[in-house]
């Protein structure tokens, strides 16, 4: 008897490895290469072109400060708000936490379209605010930097709330308990000892939302292009329709340099946080802190938030595609259901759905494939190596969407590989995209399957595609499910990548939201919305219902 | 001829050292032991011998087969080693009945239905689950949990059982209970047993052979009741049951005859190889003294509790603390002034005091 001297899993841990550098760390690498590239040779004249026309420049500036802005605003909102649902005893508390998160569950161009539905020259909310004041103009204007930073602050707010919540949750009771001993009274523990105890959790939710801003690409699309205001990825977008190729790659590095810069700042941060020991898992709850008086107003200024925030938008998307056309007087007579049969006759729409059921279908299913197995050889064989896969898998969670549209274009838009013009170039895009969400939920979904279960499955004599077969696999099912759907909910509505890849019969649901609303069928566009939507919902309560609460919104 | 050979094992995670140049054999038909402290290395061995970790330097066989030897690159997977395998948490796989755990490693061995049936009656019959086949994990109890793992690790007929500290997942009584089911279920068996436990009650109870391993080595292997009677050193002789360990300096030596000073200028005859001269310590046993009224050497009642076949006396005698253990049913209450007689000693070096 002889050894197996290639163990097999290193062949497949090399065939991954190759398969994730050839179709995401190689088409990123030509970002990188064709921005400096002039005529075949080496040249600074697409970064000399971003400084020489203040509107590219101006476009980077806009970027830093919109996302300052936003990071600021959410920071402020997110620590209020998880300070009262988590340490006072305000009235239904619980129930609000769970509408605060639903904003964040819809795609973030479709709170933009809300929002213009509301806010707009014609939107329900400013006709109320004409009809109480009798002012024939609004003194808000929604297509503007303030509209842009409002939307992603509502957007974007939930990550601080999140992350400070959790640090909230465990910090450790005696902390604030021995400083009342030692005479201070709550508003003091609370601005001396809870407040910068928690400030690492702010800033590093801050930084979250700071990041979502400077990539986000559908708010400031739909609000700032018609006000000729740019930001970087609308830029990116703009130099690709040129085509300016080498513009929008520097255009690019510059986004990506950004976002590295402050993901580094946030992960450091959390690292932080992990040191300060105070900070612990202990399930020991800080006593609730009692608001008296001022309990009932603020639980009613609190829900009046919510509901403003999470509820409206989706009341304003419904009754959007149920009127019968946009701007009409709000009655009875003008809803119709016209819209959703409009939409689902058209073919563009009816091809719209089938692309976008088929990518985000198989998008899932290869992400989930591929990182069932990067996360088998890293957390369950533990090879060698194996960590390297994990990181390159991971790596296009720091790069910004437009970015790594723009990478598949420079990869595999030309001969020998042309794919442009094909559903596959998007579905290589998606595949980068949410890769490293599904190797989170694998990773996490393997941890849970014990070691010894595996080992035990060896000792009986299995060999690694049995072993992963009868036991890994039916093991993970539940976990593995979850996970799918968690990719296919966002595939499904995907905008960023899509609008920068698609040509006519490739359309996907989220390109012809954009497009309709663009195009001012408001009405048409929000009844698509609409059926997305429900769909979302309900796969949010699958997951829920699969992963006993835990993951889903 | 040895079922198990394990030449010069080291294994090393970086810089630390978990096993090191470890040597041992396990007989045919042998319970075979690694007692330690947790740390020790114990389970890194067994591991090595499953074919789970692989060693940094040495060699292991199993019956005539090498399975590991770094010296000419051989390490083969666990898959194919002849071994059976008892994990500390069961490992029974949730998703599968008691039938079809227990009948895996034949199944994977693509055996027909027909080939399983009677094997897989005969080893649920072993361990006594002949009614719970169709069960679901979860259904069990961790007693129950760990026959499945039991009848799972026997159902391939392997050369050897190797079990991880299956029973420090039981509670108390079922603890007990199933040192006497494994051992009466491995002599029916004829298998030979590498055991791996820090209980050390456990592995004295069970094993034909003990090996004691601290901090990577093996100190001593032996019978239980020679490495009971005889440690090799005072790690051993603190780990095994319970010591006292008594300042002292020897006086005089006649061959293998010694004679000690203690607890304020008592003198004690002790048999002892050692070959020591001045200070040193002198260990006892509880149960190796015994208390009346008249004794020379005296002592002072400090504690005492009963549990029911023995007495456990916590005494004082020239600032020293004793436990003795006596079964006599004469009760010395608290306080009490009393004689001791010691009736067998063993002597070790003096701990190295370290300079700070």
């Amino acid at each position: 008897m002889t050894t197996a001297k290639l163990d097999r899993r290193y062949l497949l841990m090399i065939a991954i490895g190759l398969f994730i550098l050839l179709v995401i760390i190689y088409p990123l690498w030509q970002v990188v290469f064709r921005s400096f590239l002039d005529a075949g040779s080496f040249s600074l004249k697409s970064y000399r072109k971003v400084f020489a026309y203040p509107s590219y420049y101006r476009a980077l500036l806009n970027s830093i400060w919109i996302s300052c802005a936003t990071g600021a605003f959410c920071m402020v909102f997110g620590t209020l708000l998880a300070f009262l649902v988590v340490r006072t005893d305000l009235p239904g508390k619980n129930f609000l936490r769970t509408l605060l998160v639903l904003p964040y569950a819809l795609p973030s161009f479709f709170s933009a379209i809300a929002w213009i539905q509301l806010l707009g020259p014609q939107g329900y909310l400013a006709r109320i605010f004409f009809q109480l004041s009798g002012a024939q103009a609004a003194p808000w204007n929604i297509y503007s930097a303030g509209g842009i930073v409002f939307v992603l602050t509502v957007h974007y707010f939930i990550l601080v709330f999140i992350t400070v919540a959790g640090a909230l949750e465990r910090m450790d009771a005696s902390l604030e308990e021995a400083a009342r001993a030692s005479g201070a009274n709550t508003y003091r523990i609370m601005r001396e000892i809870t407040l910068p105890l928690v400030l690492p959790a702010i800033v590093a939710g801050g930084l979250l939302a700071f990041i979502g801003a400077l990539a986000n690409f559908g708010i400031p699309a739909l609000l700032g292009m018609r006000a000729r205001f740019f930001v970087l990825t609308t830029s990116i977008y703009y130099a690709l329709a040129i085509p300016d190729f080498g513009l929008a790659t520097a255009l690019s590095s510059m986004l990506v340099i950004v976002a590295l810069i402050s993901m580094a700042l946030q992960f450091g941060i959390q690292k932080g946080e992990s040191r300060y020991t105070v900070i612990s898992g202990k399930s020991v709850h800080p006593a609730e802190l009692k608001l008296r008086s001022m309990r009932y107003p603020l639980c009613f200024g609190t829900a009046a938030f919510v509901f403003f925030i999470s509820i409206i938008p989706i009341l304003s998307m419904v009754l959007t595609a149920l009127v019968k056309y946009w701007g009409a007087p709000l009655a009875i007579a003008n809803l119709t259901l016209s819209n959703f049969i409009y939409i689902l006759n058209l073919e563009t729409g009816r091809r719209a759905i089938v692309n976008s059921l088929f990518l985000a279908g198989m998008s899932a299913t290869v992400a989930m494939f591929v990182g069932s197995l990067i996360s088998y050889l890293h957390v369950k064989a533990k090879l060698k190596g194996a960590r390297a896969l994990d990181f390159l898998a991971t790596i296009p969670y720091a790069v910004p969407h437009t970015v790594i549209a723009i990478a598949m274009i420079l990869a595999w838009a030309r001969p020998p590989v042309s794919l442009y013009g094909t559903l596959w170039i998007i579905l290589v895009a998606y595949f980068a995209v949410y890769l490293p969400f599904a190797v989170r939920t694998t990773n996490s979904t393997l941890q849970q399957v014990h070691d010894s279960l595996e080992e035990a499955a060896r000792a009986s004599g299995a060999k690694v595609f049995p072993r992963l077969r009868d036991i890994i696999l039916p093991l993970a099912r539940p976990g593995m499910i979850a996970g799918w759907i968690l990719v296919f909910m966002p595939a499904l509505r995907e905008l960023t990548v899509s609008i920068l890849l698609y040509t006519y019969h490739t359309e996907t649901i989220g390109v012809v939201v954009y497009n309709m609303q663009d195009a001012g069928y408001r009405e048409i566009a929000a009844a698509l919305a609409s059926i997305v939507m429900a769909l979302l919902i309900v796969g949010n309560m699958v997951i829920r219902k699969l992963t006993g609460g835990v993951t889903g919104f | 001829m040895d079922k198990i050979r394990v030449t010069n094992l080291t294994k090393r995670y970086g810089k630390v050292v978990a096993v090191d140049s470890v040597t041992l054999s396990v007989r045919e038909k042998e319970f075979f032991s690694l007692l330690g402290p947790s740390g020790c290395g114990k389970s890194t061995v067994l591991r090595c011998v499953a074919g789970l970790e692989e060693p940094t330097e040495g060699e292991i066989y199993i019956g005539e087969t090498r399975v590991n030897s770094t010296a000419d690159g051989i390490n083969i997977p666990t898959e194919i080693r002849p071994i059976g395998m008892v994990f500390q948490n069961y490992a029974v796989w949730p998703h599968m009945t008691v039938a079809e755990n227990v009948a895996y490693p034949l199944k994977v061995k693509k055996l027909t239905k027909e080939a399983i049936g009677p094997k897989l009656e005969v080893a649920l019959h072993t361990v006594g689950l002949d009614r719970l086949f169709d069960r679901y994990p979860s259904q069990l109890s961790g007693g129950e949990q760990q026959r499945v793992a039991l009848a799972r690790a026997l159902i391939k007929e392997p050369e050897v059982l190797l079990l991880d500290e299956p029973l420090s997942n039981l509670d108390a009584k079922l603890r007990e209970q199933m040192r006497f089911e494994l051992k009466d279920l491995q002599r029916r068996a004829g298998i030979p047993i590498l055991y791996v436990t820090h209980d050390q009650t456990e592995a004295l109870a069970m094993s034909d052979r003990v090996a004691v391993m601290n901090a990577g080595r093996i100190v001593q292997v032996g019978a239980p009741a020679e490495i009971y009677a005889q440690p090799v050193d005072r790690f051993v002789a603190d780990f095994i049951g319970l010591m006292n360990f008594i300042p002292g300096r020897i006086l005089s030596r006649n061959g293998e005859e010694v004679t000690v000073e203690l607890l304020g200028g008592h003198r004690l005859k002790v048999a002892d190889r050692s070959g020591l001269t001045g200070a040193c310590v002198v260990a006892v046993r509880p149960e190796d003294i015994s208390l009346d009224t008249t004794a020379p050497m005296r002592c002072r009642v400090a504690a005492f509790n009963y549990s029911g076949h023995l007495i456990d006396y916590k005494v004082e005698a020239d600032g020293s603390v004793l436990r003795i253990q006596t079964s006599k049913n004469e009760v010395f209450e608290e306080g009490e002034e009393l004689g001791f007689a010691i009736h067998r000693a063993m002597l070790f070096a003096q701990p190295e005091v370290q300079s700070p």
